[in-house]
């Protein structure tokens, strides 16, 4: 089972073949294998972190040092939605690796 | 000329001006109306009877120039929750009164016939005049006639047919600067508490206001640059940031993200046709019909996360879909159309009501059997009861407790009589906490600042920790202190990365007031008004067990994270120790 990619808001246009009904993320799969971390993910789909605002693993409030592994959902939203998680909740990170 | 209290007596049909006494001298806001309601109202009173006021007090620099600071609080006893009760709103009305040196307007007594009144206020005097050819019609109409009777240019506070039932479900609506019956000082049932005193309508017309006084024009000249220059260079309030491109709905998607936006009664918190709902969504079919976005709910707002709804002709503007709004009348009924929300909406603006209250109420009589969830037609007509002033329109316009009991609903979603509103306390703790312990009865504003630097605390923490009691605290002090500026709540984001904000946010204060306020006075001033509304709430009644969530959010798992609200009893009471 590969790792779920959720783009939210201007994110989507990275992938503008990709489609995606309105208000709702741009959904779409990537092969686990050579993922280890988060940081993996924003290289594979050509994304910087100061393009993004909250990103969610399992609904869990991450950052780039996040473990993801097959199976997993990675939401990420962009800058320009950022609210509420900065200043409410613990990013978590894996920080042994 | 110094700050003036407009009392309102009437069952004498009276108005009179009144010094600001002393001891209110640097109160304002929700510091002012809940002194005055502590000193004036007997906590045990019935919220509808005699004794009962409603109090109306812009913040203390409302009316300036100081940025997004048009906030007004209402106090007084809720039908609601039978505790005390700040509800805010932000409104050129509240601006108006700023400038009109009025620091709170008090309206007590009762009418001794049937008759409905208007309160019109204008710099030199007042003026009593019959409102009887209202009664019974929708505000969206109303505020239409009032604003040819009277001029565009007037404000207008109303309470609509929820509160001619005196329903606890009922606001206080004021116009937005397009007079639209859009802004309410919903929560709490104070609508019917005014309706209860015979006044319908207070319009204000500012011509000739000396604006506000303000004894040291350096420092407040000084201190709201440094606000402005804070809110324009920060992330979430600039131009193009999270509040100003899709409003407070972005958080639709975050929250559902996150498992924590209940869906259908609080059954669940996340469904993905709760994309079609968001504020992406709703942005992008703004701008296609021609609605306006961004927009602000009062001059000078330079946050401007308001926006104008409409039907999909670009018609019949309905005002602001805000997050706990389409979240209470979408989602949460299982409803995920956003044209079904918006005139879910209207229909509670033209009635007078609080929507996240009704939305909660909606949901509660959906599993109660009076529809069927996912019925936007069916949610409607339930509203044309209330509007039909039916036997079951009445037990609706009293919100969702009282829907729950009346339709034997037990899984009834409320804290002190009053609803949550868009986060489950099961997969978010910490406003749990504050829903749980604000004097206020369920209430995510009560909690909301994000501000706990300002406390010199951290300010992170795990959503599903249950050690909470502290963050919870900090918070709710800090909103006491936002609530009482006249500020919006929504500066907190702005005004923690950047000291000074902060820093301008108290000289602003200190400009208007003449006094030499610190950072460190944040804490103390945040306290006083929490234990003041706290100690109004024991003496109506209240203990320890009123401040509980409900049973079945302590038994029952809430998907996705599976997780109930398991924060303890002695947590809940270390929030506040008096």
């Amino acid at each position: 089972m590969p790792i779920q990619v959720r783009l939210y808001g201007d994110l989507r246009k990275i992938l503008p073949q990709h489609n995606y009904s309105k208000g709702a993320p741009s959904v779409f799969d990537i092969d686990g294998t050579e993922i280890k971390l988060v940081s993996d993910i924003f290289k594979k789909i050509g994304i910087e972190e100061s393009e993004t605002s909250h990103i969610f693993v399992n609904r869990i409030f991450s950052g780039l040092r996040k473990k993801v592994k097959d199976g997993d959902r990675v939401a990420i939203f962009p800058k320009n939605m950022g609210l509420l998680y900065k200043w409410y909740f613990k990013k978590v990170e894996d920080n042994d690796e | 000329m110094p700050r003036k209290i407009l009392r309102v007596n009437m069952k004498k049909l009276e108005t009179n001006y009144e010094d600001l006494p002393e001891k209110y001298q640097y109160l304002g806001g929700r510091g002012l109306t809940s002194t005055i309601v502590a000193e004036e109202v007997p906590p045990t009173c019935h919220p509808l009877g005699p004794h009962n006021k409603v109090v109306l007090a812009p913040g203390i620099v409302t009316g300036t120039n100081a940025p997004s600071s048009g906030r007004l609080s209402v106090g007084g006893k809720s039908p609601l929750t039978g505790g005390i009760k700040e509800a805010n709103v932000g409104t050129n009305f509240a601006q108006m009164l700023g400038r009109m040196r009025i620091g709170a307007i008090i309206i007590e007594g009762q009418t001794e016939g049937k008759d409905y009144y208007l309160l019109k206020i204008t710099n030199d005097k007042t003026e009593f005049i019959k409102a009887n050819k209202w009664i019974g019609k929708g505000l969206y109409e109303v505020y239409k006639d009032l604003r040819k009777e009277f001029g565009e240019k007037i404000g207008i506070c109303g309470v609509g047919i929820a509160a001619e039932l005196f329903g606890g479900n009922s606001g206080l609506c004021f116009n937005d600067p397009e007079g639209l019956p859009s802004r309410y000082a919903g929560r709490g049932g104070l609508g019917a508490v005014m309706a209860s005193r015979g006044l319908k309508f207070i319009v204000v017309d500012e011509t000739g206001a000396p604006g506000v006084e303000i004894k040291n024009e350096e420092v407040f000249k000084k201190g709201t640059a440094k606000l402005l220059k804070a809110l324009g260079d920060h992330d979430v309030t600039k131009p193009g940031g999270a509040l100003n491109t899709y409003g407070t709905s972005v958080l639709i998607n975050i929250i559902n993200e996150n498992g924590g936006l209940p869906q259908r009664n609080f059954s669940r918190g996340q469904d993905e046709r709760a994309e079609k709902v968001s504020g992406e969504a709703k942005a992008e079919e703004i701008k296609k019909r021609g609605g306006v976005r961004p927009h602000s709910c009062h001059t000078g707002c330079v946050i401007r996360c308001s926006e104008v709804w409409t039907k999909p002709n670009g018609k019949d503007p309905v005002g602001v879909l805000e997050y706990e709004s389409v979240w209470a009348l979408g989602p949460n009924c299982e409803i995920y159309d956003l044209d079904t929300i918006g005139e879910l909406n209207r229909a509670c603006n033209d009635l007078g009501l609080d929507t996240i209250e009704t939305g909660t109420t909606l949901a509660v009589a959906m599993e109660g059997g009076l529809a069927d969830f996912g019925d936007g037609k069916a949610a409607l007509k339930l509203l044309e009861e209330i509007r039909n002033k039916t036997p079951t329109g009445r037990i609706l316009a009293n919100g969702t407790e009282f829907t729950g009991k009346a339709f034997g609903v037990t899984r009834i979603p409320t804290v002190k009589g009053q609803s949550m509103p868009a986060y489950d306390p099961r997969a978010i703790k910490g406003i749990g906490v504050t829903y749980a312990t604000t004097p206020m009865g369920a209430d995510h504003t009560a909690g909301y600042a994000i501000a706990t630097e300002i406390m010199g605390v951290g300010g992170e923490a795990d959503r599903l920790d249950t050690k909470k009691a502290e963050l919870s605290r900090n918070l709710q002090v800090a909103t006491a202190v936002v609530d009482s500026t006249g500020y919006c709540l929504f500066i907190a984001f702005a005004i923690l990365d950047i000291v000074e904000g902060l820093e301008g946010v108290v000289e602003s204060v200190n400009g208007v007031l003449g006094t030499s306020l610190t950072l460190d006075d944040i804490p103390t001033i945040g306290m006083q008004v929490i234990e003041t509304e706290i100690k109004f709430n024991k003496a109506a009644g209240f203990t320890s067990l009123d401040d509980r969530l409900p049973e079945f959010m302590k038994e029952e798992k809430f998907p996705p994270d599976n997780e109930v609200f398991n924060v303890s009893d002695e947590e809940l009471d270390s929030v506040f120790k008096f």
